[in-house]
């Protein structure tokens, strides 16, 4: 490959979502060929220039590309193996909630509207993971909030107004305060380039103070998005959103963002040996523990099916800021496959519970009863994401799992495999009633508002196929773990790349 | 160059009152060529260093002197351009809006009146400016009829007893000293109670006419009253032109001791009108008014800049103090013009009206929300770039929490107002007439100045290279 390519491809591989996206903007309602085709031709360009970019990471190549902006800032876009990690994940989930929500928005008005907004979601996700500094980073985190909101309030009613609100209020104020981190830093120390091993380490002594301040700054701001324990507020609200778009902020786009930056926060900013030198880790992680334990609690009384997989995002995303916060590197594998994981899981969750509530109107937990004759097949996916939760072999979940209890184990952090077991029962206890329901309990009521969306199969097949899809995928991931084309073999190749730089 | 840039305006208005019929045209013409001119201007003057010229010939100070450094050059830039834009809008929409055929000659004078402002560095000088400035300001409110009447005599007044006090002050300086030069002023300056009574006098006239908090009272009638295109020129440039003169007045003639002592109060005012003008934006139900009071509080920024400035003499605030001029003159140029195609559109000067303007008109929503970005200071904007040197400087200042604490409660106040606007339109429409078609046109001319704004920032060094030229 010319260097030239390798210069292009990072915006490459932005603007084939970006573009197609404005272009949709453009269309008229009436136009639905011409949209889904761009909505396929951008995602399969991206998929292309993805894999193109993975061979090359692969081999041990570095993409950059860079425009200036700020003194001591340029915007920089950079391809390492961290940031493949999540643009991979991203572009093919993209792909799976395009077709979902091609299905799910059938004969809906406004569509143009959607999925324009849901391309630039989706570039601006990827433009966070391929962000080289921090500066670049907070540009993506803030288009990110203000793509996404458009979708959270799509329905337009006045809960998803409120919702809307709501989550504008949090994730901007999040905003600033990860901007006033970042500027205090950059005054300290310039925003050079992410590296392995962090950049801080030389001025650590004489800054401790302003250092430790910047870091809480930018948790805080970071914590928002990754609904960390007092800034989760917005999430459990934001579910009166579509099921793609609630899939999307889930699983890919915005939960994640936050957790992508506290990974390159902790290891690409501060480094391993800062963290130990200014003492963060310990709060991070009793912090990210408390998160977990609370938002497998607070699942355990939801009733409404959409907001229980909301509270247990909660939980589940702090598992990633956990493995971050243990600095060690088997923690690390076990928090950056998670990150993979959780996000396959979740999304299948959340098209599951889309598709009970598109076929049969099932929005509660009570009405699930019976479903798994009704609809066996998402019945099985759902079944399937929900052991994977749980960490139940050979789901992808319980690798990741099993990687974090090493990780605790391996840097002498035992209550934290207390808080594990602990989450891993409360999981248990709030997913299996409703496998239970859905299999071994008879329908007790008439579905609320049943449809016939197919008469082949179960539901649309647009809505059926992702689901699959995932569920298969989660599958495989826990099946071949060991194999070179898992997240977890990539995740290790990452830990071995930044513990390796000293 | 700067001639052509000062006589060409002039000439225009003239011949627009003369045929009134062509009057559209000859403006769109003049504000073109003055565009092009100022380009050229800005060009040579970041070659080769800043240009004075006597006017006609004669000695150093009997004549009017021009000076033209990067500051003035990059202001008359967008000021001709922004000129260029307005007129585009009017021409498209004048027929629709009823504007009065006085808009264009009196257009014309504005741009004369700003562009000998950003030039002047004469105390005398600069006084006729602002006073033809203000007059043909007032006139412009009027052209909305009946219902501007009174907040354009409001304005009027206010206006003339804030040239009085300006005024005032240049007399007593010149009984004093001799000369009103500003560069030959600082060089006889003298710290003492005549020449500090004589700042005060010149601070507080031009405080009012430039809306800074707390004597911002007349801004948001004086703006929402006028049609829009007036509005975006009066709140894009002419409250510019009085905040520019005090910045000449702070930075280059007063000593040290005095530009120390007055910093607090041009930082607590920035404070207040940040806060306060947020609160009135947030709270008041009129589109135009809502922008309008976001101008107020956007002003405070300019403020806060340049109080932080005169107090720890940091460049980066003077940098962060014209960005946040620029930035705002862009956005605020495209609120308004948005807002007032909007409005004009779906008829109503309520917020409620926008209800749903995401689905009715997406185009002229959308440039306001993207000026709105800006007027937040969301990355990558210009009003981002701006708020990052205003933290850079506090942050490399230490222990300024306070300020920065103050910032991110002004910036979620922003945040807010232009997000309660953007909330609405995303609510349903209410139905629309079978033959509503909004005009495309006006809508992307709106939207021009929104994405120049964003475009700001990939421009960001050249732009800091240009204002760090100047000592001002």
């Amino acid at each position: 490959m010319s260097p030239f390519w390798q210069q292009y491809l990072p915006l490459a591989i932005i603007l084939s979502s970006l573009l197609p996206g404005l272009i949709i903007f453009t269309l008229k309602e009436t136009q639905v060929k011409l949209r889904i085709s761009l909505n396929l031709f951008g995602v399969g360009v991206k998929l292309l220039l993805v894999l193109l970019m993975w061979q090359a990471v692969k081999a041990g190549q570095q993409f950059y590309f860079s425009l200036p902006f700020l003194p001591g800032a340029d915007l920089v876009l950079q391809g390492d193996a961290l940031s493949l990690l999540f643009v991979v994940l991203s572009s093919v989930l993209w792909l799976a909630t395009t077709i979902y929500a091609i299905g799910y928005l059938e004969h809906s008005p406004l569509r143009s509207r959607f999925f324009g907004y849901f391309s630039l979601c989706v570039s601006a996700t990827v433009g966070l993971a391929l962000a080289g500094n921090l500066v670049t980073f907070l540009l993506f985190y803030e288009l990110l909030t203000l793509a996404t909101f458009p979708l959270v309030v799509h329905r337009g009613t006045a809960q998803s107004l409120a919702a809307g609100r709501k989550y504008l209020a949090y994730t901007l104020g999040g905003g600033v305060i990860l901007m006033l981190g970042v500027a205090l830093l950059h005054s300290l120390v310039q925003s050079p380039l992410f590296t392995p091993g962090g950049y801080v380490t030389a001025v650590v002594s004489g800054n401790e103070g302003l250092l430790k301040l910047a870091f809480a700054l930018m948790i805080a701001g970071l914590g928002v998005k990754a609904a960390l324990l007092p800034l989760h507020g917005w999430l459990p609200q934001a579910m009166v959103a579509p099921a793609p778009v609630s899939a999307l902020l889930h699983a890919v786009a915005v939960v994640k963002a936050g957790a992508f930056g506290i990974i390159r926060l902790v290891y690409d900013v501060f480094g391993v040996e800062s963290m130990h030198a200014l003492q963060l880790a310990q709060p991070l992680m009793l912090l990210a523990a408390a998160t977990i334990l609370y938002g497998s609690w607070r699942a355990l009384s939801q009733q409404d099916i959409k907001r229980r997989l909301a509270y247990s995002t909660i939980s589940q995303v702090s598992y990633i800021t956990l493995g971050v916060a243990m600095l060690g590197p088997l923690a690390a594998v076990g928090g950056l496959v998670h990150l993979v994981h959780q996000g396959v899981m979740k999304i299948t969750l959340f098209f599951c519970a889309g598709n009970f509530a598109e076929t049969l109107g099932i929005h509660k937990v009570r009405q699930l009863n019976g479903v798994g004759r009704r609809m066996p097949v998402t019945a099985m996916a759902f079944t399937l994401g929900a052991l994977g939760m749980i960490g139940i072999p050979p789901t992808a979940g319980f690798i990741s799992k099993w990687y974090l209890g090493l990780g605790a184990a391996e840097v002498e952090q035992n209550w934290l495999i207390l808080v594990f077991a602990l989450s891993g029962l409360l999981n248990a206890a709030y997913f299996l009633p409703l496998v239970y329901r859905m299999w071994f309990l008879p329908q007790s009521m008439p579905w609320p508002q049943e449809q016939q969306l197919s008469n082949r199969f179960e539901t649309h097949w647009m809505l059926l196929t992702p689901a699959v899809f995932t569920a298969v995928l989660l599958l495989l991931m826990g099946l071949f773990a060991s194999t070179e084309l898992s997240p977890l073999s990539w995740a290790e190749l990452i830990v071995e790349r930044e513990f390796r730089h000293d | 160059m700067m001639v052509l840039l000062l006589v060409l305006p002039l000439v225009g208005a003239l011949l627009m009152l003369l045929w009134p019929k062509i009057a559209p045209l000859l403006t769109l013409l003049t504000a073109t060529i003055c565009s092009l001119a100022a380009l050229q201007l800005l060009l040579q003057v970041s070659e080769q260093g800043s240009q004075q010229i006597l006017l006609a010939g004669w000695p150093s100070g009997l004549a009017i002197s021009l000076e033209a450094n990067s500051l003035s050059c990059l202001l008359i830039l967008l000021t001709t351009v922004l000129q260029l834009l307005v007129a585009l809008y009017a021409f498209a929409t004048y027929r629709r809006d009823k504007l009065g055929t006085g808009f264009w000659p009196l257009s014309s004078l504005l741009q004369l009146g700003l562009t000998s402002l950003w030039l002047s560095r004469d105390l005398f000088n600069l006084y006729v400016c602002l006073e033809l400035l203000g007059l043909v300001a007032v006139a412009l409110v009027s052209l909305s009829g009946d219902k501007a009447i009174k907040p354009a005599l409001n304005y009027l007044l206010l206006s003339l007893f804030g040239s009085l006090c300006y005024l005032l002050g240049v007399a007593m300086l010149y009984g004093a000293y001799g000369v009103l030069d500003i560069s030959a002023l600082a060089l006889q300056w003298q710290t003492n109670i005549l020449s500090t009574a004589a700042l005060l006098l010149m601070t507080l006239g031009l405080m009012l006419k430039a809306a800074l908090w707390p004597l911002h009272g007349w801004l948001p009638a004086a703006h929402g009253a006028a049609p829009a295109p007036v509005s975006a020129l009066l709140s894009a440039l002419v409250v510019k032109g009085p905040l520019f003169i005090l910045c000449l007045l702070w930075l280059q003639l007063a000593s040290a001791p005095q530009a120390v002592a007055i910093a607090p109060l041009f930082t607590g005012c920035g404070l207040a009108a940040l806060l306060l003008g947020g609160v009135s934006a947030l709270r008041t139900p009129f589109a135009k008014n809502m922008v309008a009071y976001s101008t107020v509080a956007q002003l405070g920024y300019a403020m806060l800049a340049l109080g932080l400035l005169l107090r720890f003499n940091q460049p980066l605030f003077a940098a962060a103090l014209w960005l946040f001029v620029l930035a705002h003159a862009l956005a605020k140029a495209a609120c308004f013009l948005a807002i007032g195609e909007i409005t004009a559109t779906l008829g109503g000067k309520r917020l409620n009206t926008l209800k749903g303007a995401s689905q009715t008109m997406p185009l002229a929503m959308f440039a306001f929300a993207v000026a709105g970005g800006s007027l937040i200071g969301l990355p990558p904007s210009g009003g981002f770039l701006a708020k990052w040197a205003l933290l850079q400087g506090l942050w490399l200042q230490g222990d300024q929490l306070l300020w920065l604490l103050a910032i991110v409660l002004a910036t979620l106040l922003s945040a807010a107002y232009v997000f309660r606007v953007v909330v609405l339109a995303f609510d349903r429409a209410d139905p629309v007439a079978p033959d509503f078609a909004p005009r495309i046109l006006p809508q992307w001319l709106a939207l021009l100045p929104a994405l120049a704004v964003w475009a700001m920032a990939l421009y960001s060094e050249p732009l800091l290279r240009l204002l760090k030229q100047e000592g001002l």
